[in-house]
């Protein structure tokens, strides 16, 4: 497991990053650039969350997968029923 | 614990947590229902005995009828049955003492067991649910039923359906941990028992399409309960359910089928006495259909809105899925070919299942493709077809109960009879479901049809009384074996191979003396010494005394009540909810903007109702606290075969696989959310909450006690008592504050009359938000559990992995508001 160290960085990280979700919406940036800039915020911090603070990154590779299979379901479900209906 | 009482009491039934107990009370639960819409069928067909039907029903009690006769066929019969199955004989195909987790399989059997009593009682709540087993919206909410002036007995179903899926969830994750990780030594997946694979599947499967379900039910309770607006609106509720319940459904039909399929590679190899041909390929097979499964949901729309483009996808994908069940049907014929066939019983009603599962098979090709749907859908041939599917992997699961009868219940049946249930049977079958593709013109879940068909009619309805007929001549054949059969040896069959056959029938309680062995190619047992197991050898009397202790220690408990304690009160918790419909009503009628058409849809307020919710949540909380108190021993296997798992604990992996599930839920509703935006126009949305700051604050809140709960991880680590309970309170007061906020915020939007039936983006906002804050409240009940055990036990210094338990799941709550803040607040 990591050190009280790094999981203090990604604590002030996971900060910044969910200030920057607001400050896309609340600053003049282009609406599709903030929903651009937000998912790939979102998704970094997922990523801190899920790799360092739930510790994915020492587990089996295969708990990841299963993860991304979830994962996958889920965009699998909602993208197919998005574009549907287009 | 206490030890488990003689079989012969009722004590034993209420107290077990051994898989061959939850076996049985599965099997025999699932036999108890399958009567039951057995019944419900034979009363709607005598209905159909002339067009018009002969009047023993009205139309609403026809409705009635018909839908609980699919619902409890497909949900309370054929998974429970093969999870029965599954219960009693994968620990021991797999050299296992018991599943991962004995009281959550104890469970999961009473949340079974208590999800159909509710379903029971809805008939005496004014009438049942009567909107057909897919629940199709808007039949599902009342605002579209009139006729059904009391929803209390639809929201019974309801609930129960959602107990029902919880407690497939929670066998779902025992199973996916027993299987990846207790495995005896040198059975690699590939050389497990085709039934095992079949379940192991099934259960892939379950994990990810129940989940799917639960969400739908969650929205569907919310709007029936509380009058939220998901699935009674004219933008987009219907196709909404079709995704998510289809995205759901069509996986299910493999869930159903698979492990029928198991059993019927297990019997023909036993009875040609012949591995199975291909055996390799059929278990590729099965993992593709279990994959393509997902990819094939949309070809239950192709009558909806949906675009043709996707209809067209979803046409081929979905022929693309027969391919690798024609390998599988061949690997069948060829291994009889090859082999020389005994026609026991067992191996009859396979080869019945086998034949009626290719006419199926053949008949649903016609469905799926998108022009032949345009005349076959809603029609009789949509309903021979899904019965020769569905009921063909029932055949096979009634010779299940023929092949293992001898190893669970110790005795021998009478070949003759058998034979004779299967006659009656197959000719029973066809009768009643033949003719339906001769009166395919008939429309389904109606008793009107043209008066040409009424002779396919009458002779399916005769056909129904002899399949009926048929389940009792098993009951007599089975009784008749138990009260006077000749006792069973350990292998009545000459060529059987899978390792139950190698243990007495039936088993004794922990199933082997000795340690099951694969290692040398061939099962062995192997007799450890308690040290060597350890890797060291026991050198003089301490190490002894060691070795004794540990021995002491790994003695295995298998009995509890508080399953048992948690599945009442969660069933009165859920009757209590079934009642509250009338409540909520009176309380919108007081609010400034009620929501509309209200009038005639809800029973009248009984007091019982909320008396009963209440008393079910204390019941919950008194033995949910026992449970989670109690000193319940289960030994993980020292020694076996883990992969793809191994490397990570078996509760650790069971949380993560739970939160693959919850991921799944969580992930379909925000999907939900994404789907009716998209459906009403992105940007027509109205953004409900009254400022994004409130969303900002939480997000800090939320991510600092995701902070301080890994601070707790660390301090636990250093076996710092002070700070583990500092960082452990710190996190139960930053989710307090959490609350706290979104209470604010709640409170900001009610104080303008804005509920959440004001309009669908209202509902969508509180049911989506609330079923986190729900996920916080929870997580808080386990953090005052944890921190009131640190303070009176020190727990959690010696071994800290609870704490890092706790810290996943607390983390995915924080990962679910890294979604909803950006959704809800800003976009």
């Amino acid at each position: 497991m990591a050190d009280l160290r790094t999981y203090t960085i990604i604590y002030v990280l996971l900060l910044v990053l969910g200030t920057g979700k607001f400050v896309f919406f609340e600053f003049d940036f282009a609406y599709s650039i903030a929903i651009g800039g937000t998912i790939l915020l979102a998704v970094a911090k997922i990523g801190l969350i899920a790799a360092y603070y739930q510790h994915l990154i020492e587990e089996p590779r295969s708990i990841t997968y299963m993860m991304a299979t979830a994962v996958f379901m889920v965009f699998l479900l909602t993208i197919a029923a998005g574009y549907s209906i287009q | 614990m206490a030890d488990l009482p003689p079989m012969t009491t009722v004590k034993r039934w209420l107290v077990t947590t051994n898989h061959k107990d939850v076996g049985i009370l599965y099997i025999a639960t699932a036999i108890f229902f399958l009567l039951l819409g057995g019944a419900m069928a034979l009363i709607f067909r005598i209905q159909l005995w002339e067009p018009g039907g002969v009047g023993i029903l009205s139309g609403n009690e026809f409705n009635q009828a018909v839908t609980t006769h699919g619902l409890l066929m497909v949900f309370w019969f054929l998974s429970p049955i093969a999870s029965g199955f599954a219960n009693y004989l994968v620990p021991l195909q797999i050299g296992a003492k018991d599943l991962a987790f004995p009281r959550m399989n104890a469970l999961s059997y009473w949340f079974y067991l208590f999800s159909g009593v509710l379903l029971i009682i809805s008939f005496f709540q004014q009438g049942t649910f009567a909107g057909g087993w897919t629940m199709y919206a808007p039949l599902n909410v009342p605002t579209y039923t009139p006729a059904m002036e009391a929803t209390t007995g639809g929201n019974a179903v309801i609930l129960g359906l959602m107990l029902f899926v919880i407690s497939i969830t929670i066998g779902t994750v025992n199973f996916l941990v027993t299987i990846h990780r207790s495995r005896a030594e040198g059975l690699g997946l590939w050389n497990m028992p085709l039934f095992t694979w079949s379940w192991l599947l099934t259960v892939w499967m379950m994990l990810f399409a129940f989940a799917a379900l639960l969400a739908a039910l969650l929205l569907l309770v919310s709007d029936r309960v509380l009058l939220t607006q998901y699935f009674a609106t004219d933008q987009g509720s219907s196709l909404l359910w079709a995704h998510l319940f289809w995205f759901f459904g069509h996986p299910e039909v493999y869930i159903v089928f698979f492990p029928a399929l198991g059993i019927m590679f297990e019997t023909f190899q036993t009875f040609t006495g012949r591995r199975l041909v291909g055996r390799k390929w059929v278990i590729i097979a099965m993992v593709l259909v279990a994959v393509q499964s997902f990819l094939v949901w949309m070809h239950h729309m192709f009558l909806t809105t949906i675009n043709l483009e996707i209809k067209t996808l979803m046409m081929a994908t979905t022929i693309g899925i027969s391919l690798p069940f024609d390998l599988m049907v061949f690997a069948l014929i060829y291994t009889m070919v090859k082999g020389r066939v005994r026609f026991t019983t067992p191996f009859l009603f396979s080869l019945g299942a086998l034949v009626l599962f290719i006419l199926g098979g053949i008949t649903g090709v016609f469905l799926g493709a998108v022009v032949l749907d345009y005349e076959f859908r809603g029609t009789y041939w949509v309903v021979a077809h899904f019965h020769y599917v569905m009921v063909s992997g029932v055949t096979a699961l009634v010779g299940g109960i023929y092949y293992w009868w001898p190893k669970i219940s110790g005795k021998m049946y009478s070949e003759t009879l058998g034979k004779l249930n299967f006659a009656v049977y197959f000719i029973g079958f066809n009768m009643l479901y033949f003719p339906m593709f001769l009166a395919w013109e008939t429309p389904r879940r109606v008793f009107h049809f043209a008066e040409g068909a009424q002779i396919y009619h009458q002779v399916a309805t005769v056909g129904a009384f002899i399949l009926g007929a048929s389940f009792l001549i098993m009951i007599l054949t089975l009784a008749k074996s138990w009260i006077s059969g000749p006792d069973a040896p350990d292998n009545p069959w000459e060529f059987s191979r899978t390792a139950e056959w190698a243990i007495p029938s039936p088993p004794p309680l922990e199933n082997w003396d000795g340690r099951p062995s694969y290692a040398s190619g061939r099962l062995e047992f192997v007799e450890d010494s308690p040290a060597a197991t350890d890797g060291g050898v026991a050198h003089g009397q301490g190490n002894q005394a060691e070795a004794a202790i540990e021995h002491e220690e790994e003695h295995a408990d298998h009995a509890s009540i508080w399953p048992f304690g948690i599945g009442v009160g969660t069933f009165v918790f859920f009757l209590g909810l079934s009642g509250l419909t009338p409540y909520i009503i009176d309380f919108a009628e007081g609010t400034p903007n009620p929501p509309e058409g209200l009038t005639g849809i809800a029973a009248e307020p009984n007091i019982m109702y909320p008396i009963l919710t209440l008393v079910g949540i204390g019941i919950m909380g008194v033995t949910l606290y026992k449970f989670g108190m109690e000193r319940f021993e289960v030994p993980e296997m020292k020694i076996a075969e883990r992969w793809p798992f191994g490397g990570v604990g078996n509760t650790k992996f069971g949380v993560w696989v739970f939160l693959a599930s919850d991921v799944v839920v969580f992930g379909a509703i925000i999907g939900a959310y994404i789907f009716m935006r998209i459906h009403m126009g992105w940007h027509e949305w109205t953004t409900v909450p009254f400022a994004s700051w409130p969303g900002l604050l939480n997000t800090y809140v939320l991510l600092t006690s995701s902070f301080t709960v890994i601070l707790a991880l660390v301090m636990a680590e250093r076996k710092n008592k002070k700070g583990l309970l500092g960082a452990m309170t710190a996190t139960l007061l930053l989710g307090l504050t959490f609350m706290g906020v979104k209470a604010y915020e709640y409170s900001m939007k009610f104080a303008d009359g804005e509920y959440w039936w004001y309009g669908l983006e209202y509902s969508i906002y509180y049911v989506t938000t609330g079923l986190h804050a729900l996920h916080v409240i929870l997580g808080l009940f386990i953090a005052v559990f944890m921190i009131y055990r640190i303070i009176s036990v020190d727990a959690y210094l010696e071994d800290h992995r609870p704490v890092e338990f706790f810290g996943l799941y607390w983390h995915f709550v924080d990962i679910v508001w890294v979604l909803l803040f950006p959704l809800f607040y800003l976009m």
